[in-house]
């Protein structure tokens, strides 16, 4: 279990992502003049903290002997984290297309 | 889980590699030259099993260290003098020029030690020196050097091996009143000490009417200031007055768990009673230097564990008729009961959902080999048979049946503890969201079990993999702590 010696750059990874991810959607979100409704912010809210549930759950398995519950954690987590991202990638693509409109 | 045999017969250490390489030095440039000298040309390693069998695959070093011939501290092999042992140090008044210097440093190590105490010298204070004396001289355990007998009261032997100026002090040895803080406080120092001594939890049974009934029956209560023991006769006797039971949980290897029937009985589950019986010493050890006194602590207990761990909430009672802990599932070896005179506040027992959960996981009855645990539904009223006690209603196993198994020339078990939906590590945050939603709902217990099992918990492991496959490195030092793994 060798990868648990590595256990920091898996986080530092998640960190990377998370924070490289933040910067992405305020830079597209100013660029393109949208700000986040009360529903978006809740779901983005969520999106974070099932994705980090879902992280710290696919590492920590491994830390416990358990790579099974480590994969099925990625798909039992994932899935829904997908579901929500293309539910307020959807939302703000349908503002953003009537905001052109109007 | 381990790695498989198979996996260790082909693959090589990053470490390993690069020292055969001779990259290892960070001449990367002169890798053909360091590979040469490595050996590897000239000997010839005809595939990575017999590398990984040469003596240098043995012992595995953070990649920042090297071996060298010579130790990097001097030696003169041609003029070194022959040490006589130990009796030469200066720990032996002989050894000496004049054994007065050393009767006078004893006699200031005591003078010292007992000012502090009297003083109440944070750090240096009466339960410091309480808890180094258990610490230190707690090893005794219950056989050998005999320090603290399960029974002996307040009496504790000297240990004729060695002596420590303060050792075994008492409160009137330094000249101090006994220990005297509130239940409360009690309670947070003996956790405390606790947890440094051994246990992973401790809870506290107040003696009465209801609770003594959880004793053996071979102990009995009569009007003496303090206990006493008759063992030709079987007659043990507590003093008729406020005791309370301190309940301490005895943790065993989860990490070893996982080579459940090969490995279990030979360090996790057997290794946590000579742990236990150790921890039972320094326990009493630290009791008897508060001033208090202490009786039982040992396996053979002073009453029934699982009763006493349900009462002081160190756990619910589970299944398999065994404690199951909310933080640490079955994988408890044992509940050590010591009984006391120090005034501790009571813990209450616990609902974490976990007896309703048992209701419907079964996963224990599933996977026992033995058949010896109930598949019931619901708890029930038992405790028929001579080795079993009426009055719970719960899961009553058929011990016949484990017994059997267990002992009987078949291979050792742990399962019912090992495969418990509660027995986990704590690294996943998710197990504790799963918890709270049986602590507070058991609509989903059934839906729980089953994702368990989908998430391949508490399988049955390869049975062809044992601790001794493993780098030694690798192995959590009493198989408890696995942050090296």
């Amino acid at each position: 279990m060798r990868l648990i010696s590595w256990i920091w750059f898996w986080y530092v990874l998640v960190g990377f992502i998370m924070g490289g991810g933040a910067v992405l959607i305020w830079h597209i979100l100013k660029s393109v003049h949208l700000k986040l409704v009360w529903y978006e912010w809740i779901l983005m809210i969520l999106v974070y903290f099932v994705f980090m549930l879902m992280c710290q759950t696919f590492i920590a398995s491994f830390q416990e002997f358990e790579p099974k519950a480590a994969w099925f954690s990625l798909i039992f987590m994932g899935i829904p984290v997908l579901i929500m991202g293309v539910v307020l990638f959807r939302s703000l693509r349908k503002r953003y297309t009537k905001k052109q409109v109007d | 889980m381990a790695k498989s045999n198979k996996k260790y017969h082909s693959t090589v250490g990053r470490r390993d590699f690069m020292k055969k390489l001779g990259v290892g030095a960070g001449a990367l440039g002169l890798g053909a030259a360091g590979f040469a000298a490595s050996g590897i040309g000239a000997e010839g390693f005809k595939d990575l099993d017999e590398m990984m069998a040469s003596p240098l695959a043995e012992r595995k070093l953070p990649f920042w260290v090297k071996e060298v011939d010579e130790p990097t501290v001097k030696i003169d092999w041609e003029n070194m003098e022959i040490f006589e042992g130990p009796e030469k140090t200066l720990f032996n008044p002989a050894s000496w020029e004049n054994p007065q210097d050393y009767k006078d440093i004893y006699d200031r190590n005591i003078a010292s030690t007992k000012k502090n105490v009297q003083e109440n010298v944070p750090g240096l204070s009466l339960k410091d020196r309480a808890l180094a004396d258990a610490n230190c001289w707690g090893w005794g355990g219950r056989s050998g050097a005999d320090l603290a007998p399960p029974w002996a009261g307040t009496e504790v032997k000297a240990n004729p091996m060695w002596e420590h100026p303060t050792m075994f002090y008492t409160p009137e040895d330094y000249g101090v009143p006994k220990y005297n803080g509130t239940p409360e406080e009690n309670s947070r120092m003996l956790r405390t000490a606790g947890r440094i001594m051994g246990a992973s939890d401790m809870g506290f049974v107040k003696l009465d009417e209801r609770t003594k009934k959880l004793l053996w029956g071979k102990i009995k209560f009569e009007n003496v200031e303090k206990g006493y023991a008759e063992v030709e006769k079987n007659k043990y006797v507590l003093p008729n007055k406020d005791l309370w039971a301190i309940c301490s949980v005895i943790p065993q290897s989860l990490w070893m768990q996982q080579f459940t029937e090969r490995m279990s009985w030979a360090s996790s589950n057997t290794m946590s009673y000579s742990r236990a019986n150790i921890y039972g010493n320094r326990l009493s050890v630290f009791l008897r230097g508060l001033g208090y006194q202490a009786y039982g602590g040992d396996t053979e207990s002073v009453g029934r564990l699982v009763g006493f761990g349900v009462m002081s909430g160190m756990g619910e009672y589970g299944r398999a008729g065994i404690l199951v802990s909310p933080q640490y599932g079955t994988n408890i070896r044992t509940v050590m009961v010591t009984i006391t005179d120090l005034p501790l506040a009571v813990t209450k027992p616990i609902d974490a959902g976990i007896s309703k959960f048992c209701e419907t996981c079964k996963k224990c009855g599933e996977m026992c080999p033995s058949g010896a645990i109930s598949m019931e539904d619901k708890p029930f009223w038992g405790g028929n048979t001579a080795s079993q006690a009426k009055g719970i209603k719960g899961w009553y196993m058929d011990n016949k049946k484990c017994y059997s198994y267990m002992l009987g020339g078949e291979p050792d078990c742990s399962r019912c503890q090992t495969v418990c939906p509660f027995t986990k590590f704590d690294d996943a945050v998710i197990h504790d969201l799963i918890k709270l939603s049986i602590g507070s709902t058991s609509k989903l217990n059934a839906a729980i079990r089953k994702m368990d099992d989908v998430f391949g918990y508490g399988k049955e492991p390869d049975l062809s993999k044992t601790a001794w496959d493993l780098d030694p490195m690798d192995i959590p030092v009493y198989g408890l702590d696995k942050s090296r793994s």
